[in-house]
């Protein structure tokens, strides 16, 4: 990638107590970049996620959006600062209809200020995109799986971020929601997002990716393409016996 | 993102908003004209309702979307009425209102920013603690700096200018909730009464916006005392931070149910009622009966009165159903007995329903 990184993270590091979860991590993503994040269970992967969007702060280092440090900010700031995530296990209100998340998220996001009674009908344009308009007043809980992770897309998008962290927002989906939620990731990246995805589905790695990270116990131990990675990580998962790389 | 709100959309709000302002005029008019039609008895009997009509509209406010059960409401309750108490000698009675208006705001501000942190039970814990330790620290003042225990009020304000008083404060208070539910403000606490932190990723500053809903609520229950406080010629802090307003608050509310804005009308007329004739017949039997009630609402309740008055209309549209014998009864009973206790989901039916006022009608077209 030739332009200018938008997201760049220097030696964050986080401990919970004795254990070090990621141990001074560095990387770079810019602007229609999809780097993806692998590694064994407890490597530090979704941790690391967790720092960059400010769901919890670290130890040391420092993370910059555009120039400018952020790593300071809470969460909401970093929200507006246009950074923005999904969720391992799909996190919405449950008792809420779709489209509230999505409105809540028009609202409060980056995006231009809008009117309370205009948020609704942009909120559906963004369900619409993930082809859930005829769900909009669904509440939450009672989504498929693949429908509420649509929910979840369409919500951290109502925020227009330009950095979107996607927590294995491809796993668990039959051949053919994976073909679809590949396409989705594509188009997003295509728009000029920078995308972190942290996935175990190789597929969609393989499809997905410019760049490839290799973490474990909280370091990175390969980065590169992810052709060449992968086939590092083979080797590496024969050494350190990962049960999934 | 221009307004997509067609002619006809705009045309049937328009419509809807003046036939709601209109029936809230009627009922507002009608109301003001009690203090003439009624015995003494009656009027102090609504003032009573009143009081608690603004109070409980006042905790569902912030405890009926954030889902935090608030018991501080006789903290507020309090500061208001002793407020008045102790300045209504030096300053002007509507002075004093400002006054109590102003500690009340900035008690739930410090309260605020240290508490709404806490999760849930600790909360609840809180609010309790906060009310008993104004109430020990105001007897404490009175007694070693001041030397009195108690004040008295007497004020040219009678019953029907309080009444006429707080009917202003209850129609505020309703506004208050009816934009809430229509605002920025309200869907973000929503989301942070379901899960903060996706509130927080959706970029809402979930502390201000706690914060915010529990001093409006709090300046509402604090101006409430200060009304009350020329009802009764002595007022000492016992009285004036009474922890039964509190649980008299959130058993109103929850029996009213909170899924719509006038639910708390439902429970706080009966109690009201009720409350009058066991305290003065029965005084030491009132405890009792409002713990059955709250047992009564959580266990067959749980979306209170309001819940119940949907459930039966819902049931008349209903075909009906063939008897299914005595097992029936006993298998229903039975059903009702194995259910969860849910306190909270009374809270979370409401914003269910709540939640099909922000969806936008879309326009049907031919």
């Amino acid at each position: 990638m030739p332009m200018a990184p938008l997201l760049e993270v220097e030696n964050l590091t986080k401990a919970f107590g004795g254990l070090v979860a990621v141990k001074s991590m560095s990387l770079a993503v810019a602007p229609g970049e999809v780097l993806g994040l692998i590694g064994p269970n407890g490597s530090g992967k979704t941790t690391l996620l967790n720092l960059i969007a400010g769901t919890i702060r670290p130890d040391g280092g420092s993370i910059r959006m555009a120039g400018e440090d952020v790593t300071r900010l809470p969460n909401h700031l970093r929200v507006r600062k246009r950074i923005n995530r999904t969720f391992q296990l799909v996190r919405a209100p449950p008792n809420m209809p779709a489209i509230g998340t999505v409105m809540a998220a028009v609202l409060y996001g980056a995006g231009e200020r809008v009117r309370f009674k205009d948020a609704g009908y942009e909120a559906a344009g963004w369900l619409g995109e993930m082809n859930l308009l005829t769900k909009a007043d669904r509440r939450f809980d009672q989504l498929t799986y693949i429908e509420q992770k649509r929910v979840e897309l369409a919500r951290a998008l109502a925020t227009r971020p330009r950095v979107l962290l996607l927590d294995e927002w491809l796993s668990g989906l039959s051949p053919s929601e994976l073909e679809g939620g590949i396409s989705v990731v594509w188009s997003l990246a295509a728009q000029g997002i920078a995308v972190i995805l942290v996935e175990h589905v190789m597929t969609a790695v393989r499809a997905l990716c410019h760049r490839v990270i290799v973490m474990n116990a909280g370091l990175k131990i390969a980065e590169g393409r992810p052709e060449t990675v992968l086939r590092d990580a083979e080797v590496i998962r024969a050494y350190l016996g990962g049960d999934d790389a | 993102m221009t307004s997509t709100e067609t002619h006809k959309d705009a045309r049937i709000r328009r419509t809807r908003v003046a036939a709601a302002i209109a029936t809230l005029a009627v009922v507002v008019g009608a109301l003001a004209t009690v203090p003439w039609l009624v015995s003494d008895y009656g009027l102090s009997l609504m003032v009573n309702v009143m009081s608690y009509l603004v109070l409980t509209i006042a905790w569902a406010l912030f405890s009926g979307t954030t889902q935090l059960v608030s018991l501080a409401t006789s903290a507020f309750f309090g500061i208001g009425m002793y407020t008045v108490a102790m300045l209504i000698k030096v300053l002007p009675l509507y002075a004093t209102f400002g006054v109590a208006i102003g500690v009340g705001a900035a008690v739930a501000l410090v309260v605020g920013v240290l508490t709404l942190r806490i999760a849930g039970m600790f909360f609840v814990i809180f609010g309790f603690g906060l009310s008993e330790m104004i109430r020990e620290l105001t007897v404490w003042w009175e007694i070693n700096q001041t030397h009195t225990m108690g004040r008295y009020v007497f004020v040219d304000f009678d019953t029907t200018m309080i009444y006429e008083h707080l009917l202003g404060l209850a129609v505020l208070v309703f506004l208050t909730g009816w934009l809430l539910r229509r605002s920025r403000l309200g869907l973000a606490l929503l989301v942070i009464g379901e899960d903060e932190t996706v509130a927080r990723q959706v970029g809402i500053n979930v502390p201000f916006a706690k914060v915010t809903i529990f001093i409006v609520s709090a300046m509402f229950m604090t101006l409430t005392g200060a009304l009350m406080a020329p009802r009764f010629g002595f007022i000492n802090p016992n009285f004036a931070f009474n922890p039964l307003v509190s649980f008299q608050v959130v058993i109103m509310a929850f029996l009213g149910g909170l899924q719509q804005l006038w639910g708390p009308v439902l429970g706080v007329i009966p109690l009201i009622i009720l409350s009058e004739q066991l305290q003065t017949e029965f005084p030491f039997w009132y405890s009792v009966f409002l713990g059955l009630v709250f047992m009564v609402i959580v266990y067959f309740l749980p979306r209170g009165v309001t819940g119940l008055l949907e459930d039966v209309w819902a049931a008349l549209g209903r075909p009906l159903e063939l008897p299914r014998g005595f097992a029936g009864p006993l298998l229903d009973a039975w059903a009702w007995l194995s259910r969860p206790i849910s306190l909270p989901r009374g809270i979370a039916g409401a914003i269910e329903e709540r939640w099909s006022k922000f969806m936008p009608r879309p326009t049907q077209r031919r």
